[in-house]
């Protein structure tokens, strides 16, 4: 034949095809000479805007909260009929989540008119301009943000702007096997410190049967928010402000006790997914979990459940709790229409009585200072400790919260430090260059001045 | 035959006349050559589109300083690939991935030719037995995964259970970094074992029976007989094996996902590239640069693949 295509010809031309392909579609972001900042956002005008007839919600159902969140959707349709909104299951965590969201963002489509966004996610969302600040709707729609509590709405807060609302909020509680504690001869209450519990935890491992008498949360979870109660108890933290104070002496003493409790006093463990689950299943006597696990403790445990405030150190008491959990966002990269239509959802989602049905149904913290509790609470009286030691938390150090990824390298941190018997001072050390790296790498470039 | 294919294209284009002038094209050659556009342009555009172009993209992401989600991103050159060769993270993750293809890969082929020689054997329930191997190479990495999570967990898995039995702690399998890739690793080889042993079979049945006969009439035991005579007629499946399953190996994912969403102790380089992007750090443009290093591992493991296997296998 004449046409002489042999492979090479065939492979030449498959290689052209491509490469035009390519040459015609670099996409992706826009590039600049410098490092990105994040600007300031206009404040957007929705004067003469009308909803959209629909939205997409993007959950992951926090504290199992499905059910409860078609129920408080279907009330929404009664109330507002001309807005449907469709509820995604977008992750199973957290961090599922916000990957479809950041990927969404990329592919610039399939962006979702609401989206929950959890403590460690919401500052990067507004530094890559992700979401929209809240205000102006806030305004426009008449949300009564004096109602929220107050802790809660101002940990969205930056620049003057509000950049989400708080949705399903808790803070660690400390869960006791209140038959182990009787057993044991101990008193029914959470210990008032980990020295004290330092005492009663062999009675406990003695008496109870139980593997542990205390178990630490899984590291790959959220060990970086909960190791902050022993940090802070002994004097130390993640970071103070933007100093990055992991190796102090305090921060160094406080992981080195709760080393010991595994290894030189053998009555701690490390869960390997869920402590909840652990606590629940009677292998530990004792845990911190978040009180959106509250109801699914109280309904799986075959055993009295206990739960109080977590325990001071040596040299703080109180406060020694850090609050967490989401809060609700709406993207920028959506109409006008859907956003506001997404904040006609927000608003319904926060009023007094959802945030207490909520509450209800997950354990999490209602959002609304006059949400009537009433019957919750005589269903539910643990859910009391919860809201009683919102009183009595701390602001998250901005290690945790403010640097991509400082979450992580804080878990794998404590997991030389519990698993590894890893020095103690060297590991903090380690992290606190690693932290510096990134602060200085993500998020210093970002900061507003 | 290996020498024949390689030699015969050389001899081609020794013999080659010098270039004639191009002939016109014919209607039927013209014909003929709509006729390949209408069945190869197709999957031309298909394999340019979700192939080549997400590699050129890719390679061109992995030059910029780009946090994902972000509009906007900076042209830093080769910086990310500086970042990564001169950071520790180089070392820790090419080590990880060197250990991790080089157990799972030695691991599934030795106990998979071991698991092929027994089911070459004659004898009953090995019909069963073989489906029981292959198995659990076609099932759902993510189901095996979470199924192993539940036999490793050292709170209320199996394995703790037994261990507790005989009076032993359960290791932190799922805590200890270096337990982690321990425990992947055995599920991996465990999962990919039942291919090994398949492909292996094929190659023990293929294998002369004439010559292993002959062997054993002269004397030479059943040992002997597979070191001196088996395994060099086995050595094209051998190459083979290693190919495909270090190709495999280093492209491992659902596993790792699956029983260890932090990496920690398990970030091979695909891992450690989708932790970079869509982990927590969303570093889209060094995550690219990493894609690209596992990229070029891979294109000089087939190049040697294609050079190495066709001059040194015994096919016969």
């Amino acid at each position: 034949m004449a046409l002489n295509l042999d492979r090479r010809h065939f492979l030449g031309l498959a290689g052209a095809g491509a490469g035009a392909a390519a040459l015609s579609a670099c996409g992706g972001p826009t590039t600049t000479a410098g490092p990105a900042t994040a600007t300031a956002a206009a404040d957007i005008d929705f004067s003469g805007v009308k909803p959209a007839a629909s939205i997409d919600f993007w959950t992951n159902h926090p504290g199992k909260s499905q059910d409860v969140e078609k129920a408080i959707i279907a009330k929404f349709h009664a109330a507002f009929p001309e807005i449907k909104v469709n509820l995604v299951t977008a992750g199973a965590n957290y961090e599922e989540i916000a990957q479809k969201f950041q990927t969404s963002q990329a592919a610039k489509s399939g962006l979702p008119g609401l989206v929950v966004l959890s403590d460690v996610w919401w500052f990067r969302y507004y530094s890559n301009g992700n979401i929209i600040a809240l205000d102006g709707l806030i305004k426009q729609l008449d949300v009564k943000v004096d109602d929220f509590q107050k802790s809660l709405i101002a940990d969205y807060q930056y620049g003057n702007k509000q950049w989400a609302l708080p949705y399903g909020r808790s803070t660690p509680l400390f869960y006791y096997n209140k038959d182990h504690f009787k057993a044991a001869g101990l008193p029914d209450r959470a210990p008032k410190t980990w020295q004290e519990f330092a005492e009663w935890a062999p009675k406990l491992k003695a008496s109870s049967g139980a593997q542990y008498a205390y178990i630490y949360p899984a590291l790959a979870g959220y060990a970086g928010w909960t190791l902050q109660n022993n940090l802070w108890g002994w004097g130390g933290s993640w970071s103070d402000e933007w100093k990055f104070n992991c190796d102090s002496a305090e921060s160094v003493a406080a992981l080195q006790w709760a080393q010991d409790s595994i290894f030189k006093d053998k009555w701690a463990g490390v869960s390997s997914k869920e402590a909840a689950d652990d606590f629940a299943a009677g292998i530990t006597s004792s845990t911190i979990s978040s009180t959106g696990s509250l109801l699914g403790v109280l309904k799986s445990a075959k055993f009295n459940v206990g739960v109080g405030y977590l325990p001071g150190g040596p040299k703080n008491e109180s406060p020694v709790c850090p609050t967490g959990g989401a809060g609700l966002g709406i993207p920028s990269g959506v109409s006008k229409e859907v956003q506001l239509a997404a904040a006609t959802f927000l608003k319904f989602m926060t009023e007094p009585e959802n945030t207490a049905q909520f509450s209800a149904a997950t354990g999490y913290m209602p959002t609304r200072t006059s949400a009537d509790m009433t019957t919750v609470l005589a269903k539910t009286p643990q859910i009391k400790t919860a809201m009683d030691q919102l009183a009595v938390t701390r602001v998250q150090d901005n290690a945790r919260v403010f640097l991509p990824g400082a979450d992580q390298e804080m878990a794998k941190a404590a997991a030389a430090i519990l698993t590894q018997q890893g020095d103690v001072k060297a590991t903090m050390t380690a992290l606190k260059a690693t932290l510096e790296g990134i602060y200085t790498k993500d998020v210093k470039p970002k900061l507003k001045s | 035959m290996t020498r024949q294919l390689t030699d015969r294209p050389r001899a081609v284009v020794e013999a080659k006349p010098a270039a004639a002038p191009r002939a016109r094209w014919s209607a039927r050659t013209r014909r003929d050559f709509f006729v390949f556009l209408a069945l190869a342009l197709p999957n031309l555009l298909l394999i340019a589109v979700f192939t080549y172009l997400p590699l050129f993209n890719n390679i061109y992401y992995s030059t910029l300083d780009w946090t994902l989600g972000s509009a906007s991103a900076t042209v830093v050159g080769l910086d990310n690939y500086v970042t990564f060769f001169t950071s520790s993270d180089a070392t820790k993750v090419l080590g990880t991935t060197a250990l991790f293809t080089l157990v799972t890969v030695g691991g599934s082929m030795v106990l998979g030719l071991l698991v092929a020689l027994a089911l070459n054997s004659r004898i009953r329930g090995t019909t069963f037995a073989r489906s029981a191997v292959f198995a659990p190479y076609v099932l759902s990495g993510v189901g095996v995964g979470l199924v192993w999570l539940f036999i490793f967990d050292p709170g209320y898995g199996v394995l703790a259970w037994l261990l507790r039995g005989l009076g032993q702690q359960s290791p932190q399998w799922i805590n200890d970094p270096q337990l982690s890739l321990v425990m992947v690793m055995i599920v991996y080889v465990w999962k990919n074992l039942g291919y090994c042993a398949v492909v292996y079979l094929a190659g023990l049945q293929s294998l002369p029976q004439d010559v292993m006969e002959a062997a054993s009439l002269d004397g030479a035991n059943g040992f002997k007989r597979f070191v001196t005579m088996s395994l060099p007629l086995l050595s094209p499946t051998t190459f083979f094996l290693l190919i495909t399953t270090m190709l495999s190996s280093l492209q491992a994912f659902d596993l790792i996902r699956i029983m260890t969403p932090l990496g920690n102790g398990t970030s091979t380089l695909i891992y450690e590239a989708y932790l970079q992007a869509f982990g927590a750090f969303n570093r889209a443009g060094y995550s690219a640069a990493i894609s690209v290093i596992l990229f070029a591992i891979l294109l000089i493991i087939t190049v040697l693949q294609l050079r190495f296997v066709e001059r040194k296998v015994h096919y016969s």
